[in-house]
C-alpha cells in the first residue's frame, strides 16, 4: 500500500477515526492491529520476518535485564554476567542483521564470487520484506540501549511489537528511538482538531513534494541515467540537478506524509530532514539529510568503534608516529570512513554504493584532518570564516560536492558513474541549454517552469524554516480566508500541477 | 577542573566552557570533538569511557564532564 494511494488515505481515515472513537485505554492496541494490517497488505509471508525480529529482540531485551539484575557482587560473578550479556547481544545482532544481510546482500556476494573465481553459483533474489532495514535498525538500537543500560527493557511483548511495527514509519523511517517513542505510543490521546489539521497539512505538503516535484524531475533522471551513453555535458548536469530535486522531494516528501500521519495519532516522530541543501559542509549535510540514519550510525557504530580497544591502540600508535594533534584525529577519521562504508552498503548491494559511502567518509575525514591548515589559511588571507559571503561559498561548494556523490548513487553501475562524470566534463556545450536538447528528455517547457516554481516554493519555505519560523503555526495565525486559500492552492496544485501518470512507481526509499 | 578546561580549549577553541551548559544541544561540540575529548580524558585521568556515557547530560557543560570524570574515577 503506497503512501500515495487512495487505499492509504482510506486506511488512515479509518484507523485515525476509530482511534478517537474507541475507549482510550485500547488506543495503542488499535494502533498495533492496524500496523499489522498494514504490513499484511504487502503479503502474509513477510510478517514472518517482522515477527521473528520482534520476538528475538523482545526476548533478548528481557534476558539482558534479568542478567543485569541477577545477584553477583564479586569480580568473577560480574565478569560472568558481562560475558553472558555480551553473548545474548551478539547472538541477537547476528540473527537480525544476518537475515537483513542475507536477503539484501547474498546476491551481490554470489555475483562477485562468480566474477573472481569464475564459478557458476546462483542465488534467487527475493523481494525485500517491507521496511526491513528500518525496523531492524530501530529494534537493534533498542537492544543496544538496553545492553548499555540507557533504557529499561519492555516487558509487554505486544507493546514492544507496536514500537517495532508502528505503521507510518514502517515504510521509510524515520528510525525511531525507544526512549522518545515509548511514552507517546502507549499514552492515551484526546482528539484535537488543531493536531489533526497540522497532520493533514503536513501530509498535503509531502504529496506536493512527491507529485509536483519528485515525479516530474524523475522523468529527466530516468531518461539520462538509463541511457547514459547518449548524453553529454550540460544534459548530464541537468539530470544530476534533477536527481537532487527528485531524491530530496521524494524522500523528504514521504517523510512528511509519515510524520503527518503519526501526528493524526498524536505521535511526534523524529525529523529526518533539515534543509540539507543549505548545509555548509559534508558533515553538516549529514546532520540535515536522513538525520535518523546518521544519528543511529553515530550512536551505535561510530562511537562504539572509535572507543574500541583496537582503535585505542591505533590512537596511541598514531600519536607517537604523527604527534598529538594529528594522532588524536586519525583513529576518529578511520572510524568515520568505516561508518560511511556501512552507510554506503546500507543503500544497496553494489560497488557504486560502496564508493558513494567512501566518498562521503573520506571527504569528512579530510576536512577534519586539515582543519588546522584551513584555520591558518583564513589567518593568512584575512577571510572571516563566519561572514555571510563565506557561508554562501560553503553552501555552493557543499552542493557541488553532494551532486558529485549523486553520480555514484543513481548511475546504473560504478563504471556508468565514471563514464557520466567523464562525459559531463568532456562534452560540455553551453548551447544545450537553449537549443532544445533539454526538451527531448521527456519534459516540455511547461514542466520545467512548474519544476522551477516548485523548487522556488521549496527554497522559500526552507529559508523561512531556517530562520526558525514554524510555517504551519504561522499560517494558522492568519485570517480564515488567507489560511484556507494557502491550503487550497496547495491541494489543487496536486491534480493541476502534479506529474500524474498511469504506471507510477512508489517512493525511492520504500525499497530499503 | 582546570586541566579539563585546558583540554577542551585545546580541542575546540572559541567556546565559553566556564558558563555554557548547551555544548551538545547547540552543536558546539560535534562527534569528532567529543571523541577527541574522550580520548584525552581517558589518557589524562586514567578512566575508561564507554559509548553508554556519551549522552548530552554528560557533555553539555564542563561541569557535567567533570562530574562524569570524578564518577568514573571512583568506580
Amino acid at each position: 500500500m503506497s503512501l500515495v494511494s487512495a487505499e492509504f488515505l482510506i486506511f488512515i481515515l479509518i484507523s485515525a477515526g476509530g482511534y478517537y472513537l474507541i475507549p482510550k485505554r485500547g488506543q495503542w492496541i488499535w494502533l498495533l492491529a492496524f500496523s499489522y494490517l498494514y504490513y499484511l497488505s504487502s503479503g502474509v509471508g513477510v510478517v514472518f520476518f517482522l515477527l521473528s525480529g520482534t520476538l528475538t529482540t523482545y526476548v533478548a531485551g528481557c534476558s539482558l535485564e534479568m542478567l543485569e539484575r541477577s545477584v553477583g557482587d564479586t569480580e568473577i560473578e560480574k565478569g560472568t554476567k558481562k560475558r553472558k550479556k555480551k553473548r545474548v547481544l551478539i547472538l541477537t545482532l547476528v540473527f537480525n542483521f544476518g537475515i537483513l544481510g542475507i536477503l539484501k546482500y547474498a546476491g551481490f556476494f554470489v555475483e562477485n564470487i562468480n566474477l573472481v573465481f569464475h564459478t557458476g553459483f546462483s542465488f534467487q533474489t527475493v523481494l525485500l520484506p517491507l521496511g526491513i532495514s528500518f525496523y531492524t535498525f530501530q529494534s537493534m538500537g533498542y537492544l543496544l540501549d538496553v545492553y548499555w543500560g540507557k533504557c529499561k527493557a519492555e516487558k509487554n511483548v505486544f507493546r514492544f511489537a507496536l514500537f517495532v511495527s508502528f505503521f507510518p514509519q514502517l515504510l521509510q523511517g524515520p528510525i525511531g528511538r525507544y526512549d522518545r517513542l515509548v511514552e507517546q505510543l502507549y499514552r492515551t490521546h484526546s482528539f484535537s482538531m488543531e493536531r489533526i489539521g497540522f497532520g493533514a497539512q503536513r501530509i498535503l505538503w509531502g504529496y506536493f513534494k512527491k507529485l509536483v516535484l519528485a515525479d516530474r524531475a524523475g522523468v529527466v533522471v530516468n531518461q539520462v541515467f538509463q541511457n547514459y551513453t547518449d548524453y553529454m555535458g550540460i544534459t548530464v548536469m541537468v539530470a544530476v540537478l534533477c536527481y537532487s530535486i527528485q531524491l530530496y522531494a521524494d524522500f523528504s516528501g514521504g517523510i512528511d506524509v509519515v510524520l503527518g500521519t503519526a501526528e493524526l495519532f498524536g505521535i511526534t516522530l523524529d525529523e529526518n530532514f533539515k534543509r540539507p541543501f543549505l548545509a555548509v559542509s559534508i558533515t553538516d549535510f549529514w546532520h540535515r539529510w536522513h538525520i535518523t540514519l546518521g544519528t543511529w550510525m553515530k550512536d551505535y557504530v561510530f562511537y562504539p568503534l572509535s572507543l574500541s580497544k583496537g582503535m585505542s591502540r591505533f590512537g596511541k600508535w598514531s600519536k607517537k608516529r604523527f604527534g598529538k594533534k594529528t594522532g588524536r584525529v586519525l583513529p576518529i577519521c578511520a572510524a568515520n570512513i568505516v561508518v560511511f562504508l556501512v552507510v554506503g552498503i546500507w543503500h544497496g548491494a553494489a560497488w557504486k554504493y560502496i564508493v558513494y559511502g567512501l566518498y562521503n567518509g573520506v571527504l569528512i575525514a579530510l576536512a577534519s584532518l586539515f582543519a588546522p591548515v584551513f584555520r591558518k589559511g583564513f589567518e593568512w588571507t584575512h577571510i572571516d570564516p563566519k561572514s555571510f559571503g563565506w557561508k554562501i561559498v560553503r553552501i555552493i561548494r557543499t552542493f557541488f560536492l553532494v551532486n558529485i556523490s549523486w553520480y555514484f548513487d543513481m548511475a546504473l553501475s560504478l563504471s556508468a558513474a565514471v563514464t557520466m562524470i567523464k562525459n559531463t566534463v568532456l562534452g560540455f556545450r553551453i548551447s544545450a541549454l537553449y537549443d532544445g536538447t533539454l526538451l527531448q528528455l521527456g519534459l516540455d517547457r511547461l514542466d520545467y517552469i512548474q519544476l522551477l516554481i516548485g523548487v522556488a516554493v521549496l527554497f522559500a519555505v526552507g529559508i523561512l524554516q531556517e530562520k526558525g519560523i514554524r510555517i504551519r503555526e504561522r499560517i494558522s495565525s492568519y485570517p480564515l480566508l488567507i489560511r484556507w486559500g494557502i491550503w487550497m492552492i496547495l491541494l489543487f496544485s496536486l491534480p493541476f500541477f502534479g506529474y500524474i501518470t498511469a504506471g507510477k512507481g512508489g517512493f525511492i526509499y520504500a525499497q530499503f | 577542573m582546570e586541566k579539563l578546561i585546558e583540554i577542551l580549549e585545546d580541542i575546540q577553541p572559541d567556546a565559553d566552557y566556564e558558563n555554557c551548559t548547551t555544548l551538545i544541544d547547540d552543536g558546539i561540540l560535534e562527534s569528532f570533538a567529543i571523541l577527541s575529548i574522550v580520548g584525552e580524558l581517558e589518557d589524562e585521568f586514567d578512566i575508561s569511557i564507554t559509548p553508554a556515557e556519551i549522552i548530552p547530560e554528560n557533555f553539555n557543560s564542563a561541569a557535567a564532564l567533570w562530574a562524569m570524570v570524578q564518577r568514573l574515577q571512583n568506580e
